[in-house]
C-alpha cells in the first residue's frame, strides 16, 4: 500500500520538525513548504492527501494558499487544517468558511493533532 | 514517601474508592501530592501524610483521593462510541421513550468532557436528553461544572466547526453554551457505593474508569452499574475493556467494540 501523503505548510523550521514527526508517526510520508507561493507549487505537480496549513507567512498567506488551492484541479480533495496561533472565532470561522476542514490552535500536540486528524477522516 | 506511606495510600484508595493504586504509580502519586500538601498548607508530602494518618480528617483523605484518581479524558473519546450513540442509540430510544428525554449517566466524568460530548450527539441527533455525569473528585466536578476550557483542552476531539458550535470563546476560555448546559447535571458520586435510590438510565458511560478499580470491588462496581441501568438499555465501556468474568450482569454486542447490554441472567434476576 502506497503511504499517505501530507504537506506541512508553515515558515517555522522547528514547526514543520515538531508536526512532522507527529504526522509521520500517524503513517503519512510527508512533504514540506515554507510559505504559500512553495506550498502551491508543490501542489501543481502532486496533491498530497493532508495539508497542515500556517496562516500568517511570508511571500504567501495561508488563505490566498486555500483559495489558490481549491481553485485548481483536484484542489478539492485535499484535507486542510490550518494549524496557526491565531485563535479569535470569527477567524476560524473565516477559515472554515474558505474550504478549510478543520482547525488547529496552536500550541498543539500530538493528541491533538491526532484527534483532528481522526475526525477529517484522514485516519 | 516512604513504603510504608505508598502502602497506606494503596489501603486508603482501595477501602475509600475501591480504586486500585498500584505500585508503579508510587512516583507518580508523589508528583500529584505536592500540589495538595502546598493547598493545604504543609511543607512536605511527607508531612502531609504524617498528619493524615495520625489524624485522619476526612477533607485533607478526600484531597488526597481526589489527587491520585486518574483524570485523563477528551472529547469524543474513542470516537465511534459517540457516533453510534448519535446516530443508532438516541434515534431509537427517542422513539421508543416517545418523546420523554432519553436519560443517560457519565459514570466517572472527570472534568465532564464526556458529558459535553454525549451532549453535543443528542443536540445534533435531536433528540432530548437528560444527562447526569458523576465523579468521586469534587475539583474534577468543578471544572466540569464551569464548562470552560482551554484551548489545548478544547480541541483534543474536537472539530473546529463543532467547537464554534457548541462553545463561547471568553478571552482564552471555551465554555460550553446554554443550550448544552440545560441538558447536564453535575453530582458527587461514588461507584463504590451500592445505588440507595431506584433511578435508572438508558445509557450508562463508564470508560476508562472501572480499568482502575480494586479487583476486589469491581463485581460489585458492575452491578452497581446494572442496577443503574433500564433492563433495554446499553452501556459503553472503552474500546478495549470489558467486564471480567467476575460479573455475569452484562453481555458485549457483536460488531460493537466497549458497547455492552444486559445479560440474560441480569434480566432473569430482575424478574
Amino acid at each position: 500500500m502506497t503511504p499517505r501523503t501530507c504537506l506541512i505548510v508553515d515558515d517555522s523550521r522547528i514547526i514543520r520538525k515538531v508536526a512532522r514527526r507527529i504526522v509521520e508517526g500517524l503513517g503519512f510520508e510527508v512533504d514540506e513548504a515554507a510559505d504559500g507561493s512553495e506550498a502551491l507549487a508543490f501542489c501543481a505537480g502532486v496533491i498530497p492527501e493532508v495539508i497542515l496549513l500556517d496562516w500568517s507567512m511570508p511571500v504567501m498567506d495561508g488563505m490566498t494558499f486555500l483559495r489558490r488551492l481549491r481553485a485548481l484541479p483536484g484542489g478539492m480533495a485535499p484535507k486542510v487544517l490550518f494549524c496557526t496561533i491565531e485563535t479569535r472565532a470569527e477567524r476560524i470561522a473565516e477559515a472554515l468558511s474558505a474550504g478549510a476542514d478543520d482547525y488547529v490552535m496552536k500550541p498543539f500536540d500530538g493528541e491533538i493533532l491526532t484527534s483532528k486528524f481522526a475526525e477529517v477522516g484522514a485516519v | 514517601m516512604t513504603p510504608e506511606d505508598f502502602d497506606r495510600l494503596q489501603n486508603l484508595m482501595a477501602s475509600r474508592a475501591g480504586f486500585r493504586l498500584t505500585r508503579d504509580r508510587m512516583k507518580l502519586a508523589e508528583h500529584r501530592l505536592g500540589p495538595v500538601a502546598r493547598r493545604e498548607g504543609f511543607d512536605t508530602v511527607d508531612a502531609m501524610l504524617a498528619s493524615l494518618w495520625a489524624k485522619p480528617v476526612a477533607s485533607l483523605g478526600w484531597a488526597v483521593i481526589e489527587a491520585l484518581l486518574n483524570p485523563e479524558t477528551w472529547f469524543r473519546r474513542d470516537r465511534t462510541s459517540f457516533d453510534t450513540l448519535a446516530h443508532e442509540l438516541l434515534p431509537a430510544l427517542g422513539k421508543a421513550r416517545g418523546g420523554r428525554p432519553v436519560k443517560i449517566w457519565s459514570a466517572g466524568c472527570s472534568t465532564g468532557q464526556e458529558a459535553w460530548s454525549a451532549a453535543i450527539a443528542a443536540q445534533e441527533a435531536h433528540v432530548a436528553v437528560e444527562i447526569v455525569a458523576t465523579d468521586l473528585s469534587q475539583r474534577a466536578l468543578e471544572k466540569a461544572r464551569s464548562g470552560a476550557y482551554t484551548g489545548f483542552e478544547i480541541q483534543r476531539g474536537l472539530k473546529a466547526e463543532t467547537m464554534l458550535r457548541w462553545f463561547d470563546q471568553v478571552e482564552d476560555a471555551w465554555i460550553a453554551k446554554a443550550e448544552l448546559r440545560a441538558t447536564v447535571h453535575f453530582a458527587r458520586a461514588n461507584l463504590a457505593d451500592a445505588p440507595t435510590d431506584d433511578h435508572r438510565f438508558d445509557v450508562i458511560f463508564c470508560r476508562h474508569v472501572l480499568g482502575d478499580a480494586d479487583p476486589a470491588r469491581r463485581r460489585d462496581m458492575f452491578d452497581n452499574l446494572e442496577r443503574r441501568l433500564v433492563d433495554d438499555g446499553c452501556l459503553f465501556l472503552g474500546p478495549d475493556e470489558q467486564p471480567d468474568g467476575d460479573s455475569i450482569a452484562f453481555r458485549a454486542v457483536a460488531g460493537r467494540k466497549g458497547l455492552f447490554v444486559k445479560s440474560p441472567a441480569a434480566l432473569r434476576r430482575a424478574a
